[in-house]
């Protein structure tokens, strides 16, 4: 087998995971990181470098755009990421240390994110949306920090305005969410995006948004972390890059026609296997259960 | 209808020089990537690097360059190979947030300048922090 089939194979899974994400509403790194840790013959230090950076390239692609239309804030961001900056950093350092000082590290870590998988699964499976949430008293916090925000929406042909509130609840919920995407290499949209709509009452489209925002914050500054440890290869980060970049722009495309709820349901299921096969490979590891392949 | 929104000179700040970056980031990471894929022209070559990375990060170094890794000198002092050129295509996305976040405090109020401030401490010490302290364990 020569060297470039297992970055073709990535560049096939990413391209593919690229076209189905947008249409199921989910991001890139929640697929990645599990199917690659159980399918691909890669360290999971290597996976979490290239999925963190595969999260921040999506992300930084996207915001840009969103803060421009007035869909993603600073406002929020500032307060939120003062936090979570440093809980993505902890989450990275100690996901290496665990790999490095425990021979058996790779197996907890495949284990704890098959269970963080099963958890983004109830969350996505049960969360509502709410469009426009009503904020009826804003916090102190929010309140002095004056956070407030307006986009034009076409579907109502008018601009909306909104504001934000809860900022104490949120801020450790932020803190807990940098943590776990420092520690997999996620880029934890599933979890950003509940918190901001529906503690927050941030409306959904300024919650996808702004959750873009805080990735591409969390998410650069624990990249330093894998950059500084060598956790970051070019023949599994390019690949990785380049399909989710192309497969992404047939995505959104495809989204306007597509049936999401069905896409939504398969990538659930996927998602659950992912869960399931990480766990056994972490116990079959540990010894805890015997090797069927 | 009126369709356009004003947006604050701390946002737009922000998301234009977090677009700049990006591009410049993008491009050097791809390029030079591609490249390395090709010409195979890299410190650590796609053969090796197939044979060893199911290992530790760690253990990946020391096994094929015989190289401690703690810090930044293994892409920094070896940029004439197209790999570690990439890398550094990854360091300007990392430093696309900070960047922007420096531009957008000048245009900011006082407290999310004082709330900015706090940020960019926060990130240079992300980013510095490994040079002093090296965590991986052993």
């Amino acid at each position: 087998m020569g060297w470039w089939f297992w970055p073709l194979c990535l560049f096939i899974l990413t391209l593919a995971i690229g076209i189905i994400a947008p249409i199921a509403g989910v991001g890139g790194g929640v697929l990645f990181v599990p199917l690659t840790t159980a399918f691909f013959p890669f360290h999971v230090d290597f996976i979490r470098g290239a999925g963190l950076i595969m999260a921040l390239t999506s992300a930084l692609s996207s915001a840009p755009q969103f803060v421009k239309k007035g869909l993603a804030n600073l406002k929020i961001l500032a307060p939120v990421v003062v936090v979570s900056i440093i809980t993505s950093i902890l989450g990275a350092v100690i996901g290496l240390w665990i790999t490095n000082a425990f021979p058996q590290g790779k197996y907890y870590i495949k284990i704890t994110l098959g269970i963080v998988l099963f958890i983004v699964f109830i969350v996505m499976l049960t969360s509502k949306r709410v469009e426009f949430p009503e904020v009826k008293k804003i916090d102190g916090l929010s309140a002095k920090l004056n956070i407030q925000g307006a986009w034009y929406e076409p579907s109502l042909d008018k601009i909306v305005e909104y504001r934000t509130t809860n900022m104490p609840i949120a801020l450790p919920a932020f803190a807990a969410v940098g943590f776990i995407a420092g520690m997999f290499g996620l880029g934890a949209g599933w979890a950003n995006v509940p918190v901001l709509n529906l503690i927050m009452g941030a409306p959904i489209k300024v919650a996808t948004s702004t959750s873009m925002l805080i990735i591409t914050v969390n998410d650069a500054a624990a990249a330093w972390v894998y950059l500084a440890n060598g956790a970051v290869l070019p023949i599994i980060v390019i690949p990785s890059v380049v399909g989710i970049t192309i497969g992404a722009r047939i995505g959104a495309r495809l989204a306007v026609k597509a049936r999401p709820r069905i896409v939504r349901y398969i990538v659930l299921g996927v998602m659950l296997l992912a869960a399931v096969l990480d766990i056994y490979k972490g116990l079959a590891g540990l010894g805890v259960v015997p090797k069927m392949f | 209808m009126v369709k356009d929104v004003k947006v604050d000179p701390m946002n737009t700040t922000f998301a234009k020089v977090m677009e700049v970056m990006t591009y410049l980031g993008l491009i050097m990471m791809i390029v030079p990537g591609t490249l390395y894929l090709i010409t195979k022209n890299g410190l650590v070559s796609t053969k090796v690097a197939v044979k060893y990375w199911d290992k530790p990060a760690k253990v990946f170094w020391v096994t094929t360059k015989g190289i401690k890794i703690g810090g930044y000198s293994w892409f920094l002092s070896n940029l004439h190979y197209m790999d570690c050129l990439s890398v550094v295509g990854i360091v300007l996305l990392a430093l696309a947030p900070l960047v922007a976040i420096i531009a957008a405090i000048t245009k900011a109020d006082s407290k999310y300048r004082i709330l900015l401030a706090v940020l960019i401490v926060e990130f240079t010490i992300a980013i510095v922090r490994p040079l002093f302290m090296h965590v991986t364990g052993h």
